[in-house]
């Protein structure tokens, strides 16, 4: 599949229609890999696939494909309980081995149902407890500026996690340092473990907050590949600022029974489960998943 | 030894370019000369413990050498979290410092006293903790730390304690033989060893010579020492400023039980509460009996306690057999 070449200044032109039919194609795969796992947070790595798919087919610079790269753009997965999806990612793009999928929330594998790096390797950092990955990408950052590194830091966060504190303080260092080539992605799909996420911050707005922390914010349809594309291809949004695109999704994006239905943060797929699912995304997993 | 760690920072960062200091807004005017020298190599993050440890960490992995700095009350207990998956988790070589570790900040009361950040940072796995004595100690060991390259908590002072010799100098990892006696052994970690110093010489006069060890290096343990000390010396005078649980009284506790080593134990240290009032520090030390009276009045005890075995009185230093 596609993985991105060296080409700082020109991007690829992005071909929508293919990277929707590997939305589908992870999203048949998350089912798999939950289904076969028995594992829930299925409805949270459900909604941020396109997020996924546009980041690792389009948008982060891995010169050569290499994760290893001085130059590498940063990218923290910060909403680690969502991790199938981004397994689903890392293996549809080729960094992991398609089998290893298989080995899911499995003992001692490679890929455990929060990412371990010292599992997988590639990873920036650990992750699974909410709050972290801003501002350790934060310290990224800094020491990647200090050294005049092109490189940029992507951190996929959930709506839920912003309910930390240590994210708040990461934003007020964000913007106070100036690291205007930090981009916060945020999943908002309204549905955290327990409660909707706009009951428990009183309906007030998450672009808002980051907007009064002084850094630039933009609200799309973080399920839309097309919208995704032409919002990132904006950052970084001003000179100085740090950028926070809040992505409007569904939990549980793409298959009908499971949109918006709290149910599926926890819950895990049946075999007539996996069976419906699969039906209507009309496409196979990437592995060869249990039947 | 604040003002020992300050320079020896400042060397460290002139020899080295990844040396890098975070504060969570505090050491006002201490690090100043540090800040016009090496500039963007001074972070003041703001009061955010948690940003403190995470920013650290994001900088340890992109290859810098952090030194992450606030008062231990809070550098300890605020970021625990962010100090154990960011920092312990993928094994960083973050030096987190608490200045002003025990009951430093006495009169500032108990949002201020932490004599519980020895043993919430010895809970971390691969976590190593320091907490010198006396300035020449920290100028001794801050290197060593650096080059070790793996998470340290430092517990350091506030000012002008007072500096010692050892028979050895300070090593990571290696509890430090301060004075050499017999019967029994005082050992403390921190700067309580002023107290302790104060006490072995005002102890030798009345003709009681008790061994002293500095334990610098609260995790790991020094076994070898402990080993040593059981051996040499009928009862060990723990002497400590810290809470019952999980500092050096505690693990000496457990060395003992699972080594079935035969020597008396006593402690100096706080009370299992909280201490009200703000008093100051030298009230505090005297209330908890871990003053050099304190001291002198434990070892006479321990000394007579211990006069008639005669199991333990031929055994020289190991370095001198």
């Amino acid at each position: 599949m596609i993985v991105n070449e060296v080409q700082l200044d020109l991007p690829p032109t992005p071909d929508i229609s293919l990277l929707q039919q590997t939305a589908r194609k992870v999203r048949a795969t998350c089912v798999q890999m939950a289904h076969d796992a028995q594992e829930g947070h299925l409805s949270g790595a459900l909604s941020c696939v396109e997020i996924l798919v546009v980041l690792f087919s389009y948008f982060l610079r891995l010169p050569n494909g290499n994760p290893w790269s001085a130059q590498r753009d940063r990218f923290v997965f910060s909403k680690g309980h969502a991790c199938a999806a981004l397994y689903a990612v890392l293996a549809e793009t080729g960094y992991i081995p398609a089998e290893w999928l298989s080995g899911y929330a499995v003992a001692d594998s490679p890929l455990p149902n929060h990412p371990c790096k010292r599992a997988l390797a590639m990873l920036e950092m650990s992750s699974g407890s909410l709050g972290h990955g801003l501002g350790f990408a934060t310290g990224m950052l800094y020491g990647l500026k200090m050294k005049n590194s092109p490189a940029r830091g992507i951190v996929l966060m959930s709506d839920g996690e912003c309910n930390e504190g240590s994210v708040w303080e990461a934003a007020m260092f964000a913007r106070a340092q100036r690291l205007d080539r930090l981009i916060a992605i945020v999943d908002h799909n309204n549905h955290q473990a327990v409660g909707k996420h706009d009951e428990l911050n009183g309906f007030t707005s998450l672009g808002e907050k980051f907007r009064s922390f002084g850094w630039r914010a933009v609200e799309v349809d973080g399920n839309d590949i097309q919208e995704l594309i032409q919002i990132l291809d904006r950052v970084p949004f001003a000179k100085g600022r740090p950028a926070a695109v809040i992505a409007k999704t569904k939990a549980g994006a793409g298959i009908t029974f499971m949109e918006n239905d709290q149910r599926w943060f926890y819950r895990t797929p049946t075999t007539e489960d996996l069976e419906a699912a699969l039906q209507e995304l009309n496409v196979r997993p990437i592995h060869k998943g249990q039947p | 030894m604040r003002r020992a760690f300050e320079e020896t920072l400042y060397q460290l960062a002139a020899q080295d370019e990844r040396v890098i200091f975070l504060t969570g807004d505090l050491g006002y005017q201490v690090f100043d000369r540090f800040q016009r020298k090496f500039g963007r190599r001074y972070v003041n993050v703001g009061v955010a413990e948690a940003q403190l440890v995470n920013a650290a960490a994001g900088l340890a992995a992109e290859g810098w050498r952090p030194v992450a700095y606030s008062i231990a009350a809070f550098a300890t207990a605020r970021p625990y979290e962010q100090i154990k998956i960011s920092v312990c988790y993928p094994h960083l070589p973050v030096i987190i410092v608490g200045a002003g570790g025990g009951f430093t900040y006495a009169s500032s009361g108990v949002t201020h006293h932490a004599a519980d950040d020895l043993a919430l940072m010895c809970t971390l796995p691969g976590m190593s903790v320091v907490a010198p004595g006396c300035p020449d100690e920290l100028r001794q060991l801050m290197p060593q730390m650096v080059s070790a390259a793996r998470p340290f908590y430092l517990r350091i002072g506030k000012f002008g304690e007072k500096d010692y010799k050892g028979a050895t100098e300070a090593t990571l990892g290696q509890a430090r033989r301060i004075r050499d006696g017999q019967r029994i052994a005082l050992i403390s970690t921190g700067d309580i060893a002023s107290e302790v110093l104060e006490a072995v010489t005002a102890l030798e006069a009345e003709g009681i010579v008790p061994l002293f060890y500095q334990f610098h290096t609260v995790k790991p343990l020094d076994l070898e020492a402990i080993e040593e000390l059981s051996r040499r010396v009928a009862a060990i005078v723990v002497v400590e400023e810290h809470g019952l649980y999980g500092g050096l009284f505690s693990g000496l506790c457990h060395i003992k039980a699972m080594h079935n080593y035969d020597f008396k134990l006593y402690r100096l240290g706080a009370p299992d509460e909280f201490i009200l009032g703000n008093p100051s520090r030298r009230e505090i030390r005297s209330r908890l009996g871990v003053d050099a009276k304190a001291v002198r009045q434990t070892c006479r005890e321990a000394w007579n306690d211990a006069a008639g075995d005669e199991t333990k009185r031929i055994c020289l230093p190991k370095d001198a057999r």
